[in-house]
């Protein structure tokens, strides 16, 4: 009798840790719906349906394709339950108190993450967001037409070369085109500085002259994967994409330095259900569904192991120099929300290059 | 009479909340200072000065026109020739054709885009001006065709024998009687596609491979990502006044042409 | 009339099958490259139904067809009933007051779309209405609406005002005289309207954009998001193609075929 309640005492013991974890019955959330407003393009569907007939419920899954897009439906009052915004974007929805701190007994295995996308200054213990997938901002080139060293050494200059007119492609993206302008010109990409913004307007100007890109957003992806162009501004992950599509293809991170970008799960203050949307976060920051995302969308794993296995001997992206982002290098940076005068002000001048 | 009358009240109600309401909002906006979501209520006419005094926003505008405006000529050009041939045919045939040409009009225009851009990948060559201009031409052509014919068909096939019993050979015919009878259908079919035309951002989006930036972009970008609701709202206001205007000019040149 | 030449009756049919070949080659690509063994929008790669197996699969694609019936359904019925009634009683109003709505009535139509769509926004976001299927409907029954009133108004104006005052110094009722005696006269009218708005809202994309709420996408909605060309939009256009195809030979075919009964009564 007496060892028969040690025998149950150490198998409480033993359960215990998991005791998190055993609260949630999935039955709970039968016939429930979770929100769930992603990028494009940036899940495996059968992650979602497998996830949905596991606790019998229905996500409502949509796709956004621009960090300030989300925030004009999050300032519309659309009740999502969880939406993945990139770092600054985070910052600004915790600075307007627009996001619930994630539930951390739900939320346990925030401990697979990669060092590299752990406690950034966005959010520093990781108290509202959940990493899911990390990248930095680059060049993606034919090397059939520009060979490898002379793209490594011009980097971002390259937007600036004559030879390459007609045959870029430049990501219409604001925030990003002042990145790729500050860091050229050796600005931080957070600069307020009238005078820094004002050079870097003139650079992106002069390469709307001299090299007359198309400016695209997505369709970069598809256009490049084809060959359609010599060099294109992209993101890694999409590089990554698109390097596995054509051999041809090769990725540059500009030795000038760049932005890395982190774009984590986050729930709104205004859930309607939060449960369920921390038991999401914790499905998705899971090996399993962290691998079929990875392999499926080509972005950076925020889980380290898959990260390393991905990137190792007999993995998905071996030998995809675009797969696993630069850390590390003192000349990147993160993205750090900017005033709100510049939250519009960079989207003005940014039209006015395009268009002239 | 006056019972059938207020059978259009609920219209009325609905017009002044859903055409009228969100037009007011966007003149306040336009003519009001920053405060985005939240209405300051001080007056102000910088935003409309700040589009019309700078030459990048202009070239954007008059790059709009004149898309539009060369997209309205090919389909008046390739669409005449095409409305005149069909009322030419048998009644039966006439029919079919403007059914065939109905049909496509049906299957959503991205779709058809994306069919374009798939064609016009295996044609490297062409600028991407001409791909924008073949996109735009056979998104309208069908409308124009359609107006044009039905103008055509309406004449009345005495004044044709009348003017052959005259004398006049099959080409002064067309160019006496048919062509100028048949303004009003070319004149509506200019307003069915000169306006949508001005305003299209998708298809130079889609196929214009990021060259363009229009008008309707613009609204776009001050909207969305700037999120500067007043200028936004102010260009969105320039743009519309700009085609109702055409569209006044459009239809004086209609009741001229019908008076003579 | 004179009689035509060969020579110019080759040319105009040779110009009309050029005119139908532009107008139908993007239709005829979409449909044999929803075939295609490869993703590729270029090259074709052998027979497959794989994009087929793959939409079937693909739930938000299919949602999104779903709604785009539905809103086109709804906003179709609603704005055929209110444009008609308002066409109605607008033919029997003041000329001023007439005129006036009408100038209203045509903004929707004149208005670029991306102005009716953030002036819709701006008025959902600025009375904190949630934006949702509701307010998508909404939306697509405001700029129906015109289209059907353009289409009945000529038609009514070109009927005897004095039928519908006899009926009623006959005892009709309003009621009575409407269905009974103007409405079957402008039938022909009020169902091309109706056509003309259900491929409206079947079609749009812009004002879709800016008023639906998280709850919906429509077939447009669904296709400008890709980020990556899915070639299972192929199938699905494939699909829509048959269907419009049948229903667009159905509707030609019931009335010819129900005139031909109705000549066979007279006799």
């Amino acid at each position: 009798m007496k060892k028969g309640l040690t025998v149950l005492l150490a198998l409480v013991m033993a359960l215990l840790p998991l005791a998190g974890l055993a609260e949630i019955d999935p039955a709970e959330f039968k016939g429930a719906t979770l929100n769930v407003y992603n990028w494009g393009e940036y899940v495996d569907m059968s992650v979602i349906r497998a996830f949905e007939k596991e606790y019998g419920v229905r996500v409502n899954y949509k796709t956004y394709e621009s960090n300030e897009y989300l925030w004009l439906q999050m300032q519309a009052g659309d009740a999502w339950d969880v939406i993945v915004p990139s770092d600054y974007m985070i910052e600004r929805l915790i600075a307007n108190k627009m996001l619930q701190p994630l539930d951390k007994d739900i939320v346990t295995n925030l401990d697979q993450l990669a060092e590299g996308v752990k406690n950034l200054p966005y959010d520093p213990d990781n108290t509202y967001s959940a990493p899911y997938f990390w990248q930095t901002v680059g060049i993606v080139y034919d090397t059939t037409e520009i060979p490898v060293e002379e793209m490594e050494a011009q980097g971002w200059d390259a937007f600036h070369n004559e030879a390459y007119a007609g045959h870029t492609y430049m990501y219409d993206s604001s925030r990003d085109a002042f990145m790729v302008a500050e860091k050229a010109l050796g600005y931080s990409a957070n600069t307020t500085d009238e005078k820094e913004i004002q050079d870097a307007w003139e650079w992106l100007r002069t390469m709307h002259r001299t090299l007359k890109p198309s400016y695209v957003t997505d369709e970069v992806i598809d256009s490049m994967a084809e060959g359609l162009k010599w060099m294109a501004m992209v993101y890694s992950g999409d590089a990554a994409y698109i390097l596995s599509e054509n051999e041809d293809m090769a990725y540059c991170t500009p030795y000038q330095g760049t932005n890395v970008a982190v774009d984590a799960m986050v729930i709104p203050a205004n859930a309607e259900n939060p449960k369920l949307a921390n038991v999401f976060i914790q499905y998705m920051l899971d090996y399993d569904a962290s691998l079929a995302n990875s392999q499926e969308v080509g972005y950076a794993s925020t889980n380290a192991r898959v990260l390393e296995e991905l990137s190792g001997p007999g993995g998905d992206y071996e030998g995809n120099s675009a797969y696993v982002p630069r850390a590390g290098y003192e000349k990147d940076e993160m993205f750090v929300d900017l005033p709100t005068e510049w939250q519009a002000k960079q989207p003005d001048l940014w039209a006015k290059v395009m268009a002239e | 009479m006056k019972s059938f009358f207020r059978m259009s009240y609920p219209y009325i109600l609905w017009i002044a909340l859903f055409i009228v309401a969100p037009m007011v909002m966007i003149l306040l906006y336009a003519v009001t200072r920053s405060g985005n979501g939240t209405i300051t209520f001080s007056f102000t006419m910088e935003n409309f000065a700040r589009f019309l005094s700078d030459p990048t926003f202009l070239k954007v505008l008059w790059t709009s026109l004149r898309i539009a405006f060369l997209t309205t000529v090919f389909c008046i050009l390739i669409g005449y020739p095409a409305a005149l041939f069909i009322a030419g045919l048998p009644e039966k045939r006439q029919t079919l054709m403007i059914l065939l040409l109905t049909l496509p009009m049906w299957i959503n225009m991205l779709l058809k885009t994306y069919a374009w851009r798939g064609i016009l990948m295996n044609f490297e060559d062409l600028s991407s001006e001409i791909r924008v201009f073949i996109g735009m031409v056979y998104d309208f052509l069908p409308y124009m065709i359609i107006q044009i014919h039905t103008a055509i068909a309406k004449l009345d096939p005495n004044l044709k024998t009348a003017a052959y019993d005259l004398g006049a050979n099959p080409w002064k015919t067309f160019l006496k009687v048919t062509l100028p009878l048949s303004v009003p259908g070319i004149i509506s079919g200019i307003t069915l596609v000169f306006l949508p035309a001005v305003s299209s951002f998708v298809i130079p989006k889609l196929l214009g491979g990021g060259n363009y930036v229009l008008i309707g972009n613009l609204i776009e970008t001050y909207f969305l990502v700037a999120g500067d609701w007043n200028f936004g709202s102010a260009i969105s206001l320039i743009m519309a006044l700009i085609i109702i205007l055409s569209m006044y000019l459009t239809k004086k040149l209609d009741t001229t042409a019908k008076e003579e | 009339m004179g009689k035509k030449k060969p020579a110019w009756h080759f040319f105009t049919s040779g110009y009309l099958i050029l005119v139908l070949l532009f107008i139908y080659l993007p239709i005829l690509y979409v449909v044999v490259f929803s075939f295609n063994d490869s993703k590729s929008m270029i090259s074709f790669e052998g027979f497959s139904l794989r994009w087929y197996e793959a939409m079937l699969e693909n739930r938000e694609m299919l949602e999104s067809v779903k709604y785009t019936v539905i809103v086109a359904v709804i906003a179709t019925v609603v704005s055929t009933i209110v444009g008609t009634i308002a066409s109605i009683g607008l033919s029997k109003a003041r000329p001023l007051i007439r005129s006036v709505v009408m100038e209203i009535n045509n903004l929707p139509v004149l208005n670029p779309d991306i102005v009716t769509a953030i002036s819709l926004m701006l008025l959902f976001l600025s009375v904190k209405i949630q934006r949702s299927i509701v307010t998508l409907t909404l939306a697509h029954i405001t700029f129906c609406i015109p289209y059907v009133i353009l289409s009945v108004m000529p038609k009514l104006r070109q009927l005897d005002d004095n039928v519908a005052e006899a009926a009623l110094d006959l005892g009709a009722n309003p009621w009575q005289a409407l269905t009974r005696v103007i409405i079957p006269q402008i039938y022909p009218a009020i169902l091309s309207g109706a056509l003309i708005a259900f491929s409206m809202s079947f079609d749009d994309f812009v004002i879709s954009f800016f008023t639906a709420g998280k709850d919906v996408q429509n077939i447009s909605m669904y296709v400008y998001s890709m980020k990556r060309f899915n070639p299972s939009v192929n199938a699905l256009s494939t699909l829509i193609v048959v269907a419009v195809t049948i229903v667009l030979v159905l509707a030609n075919l019931i009335p010819a075929l129900r005139e031909r009964k109705n000549k066979k009564e007279e006799y």
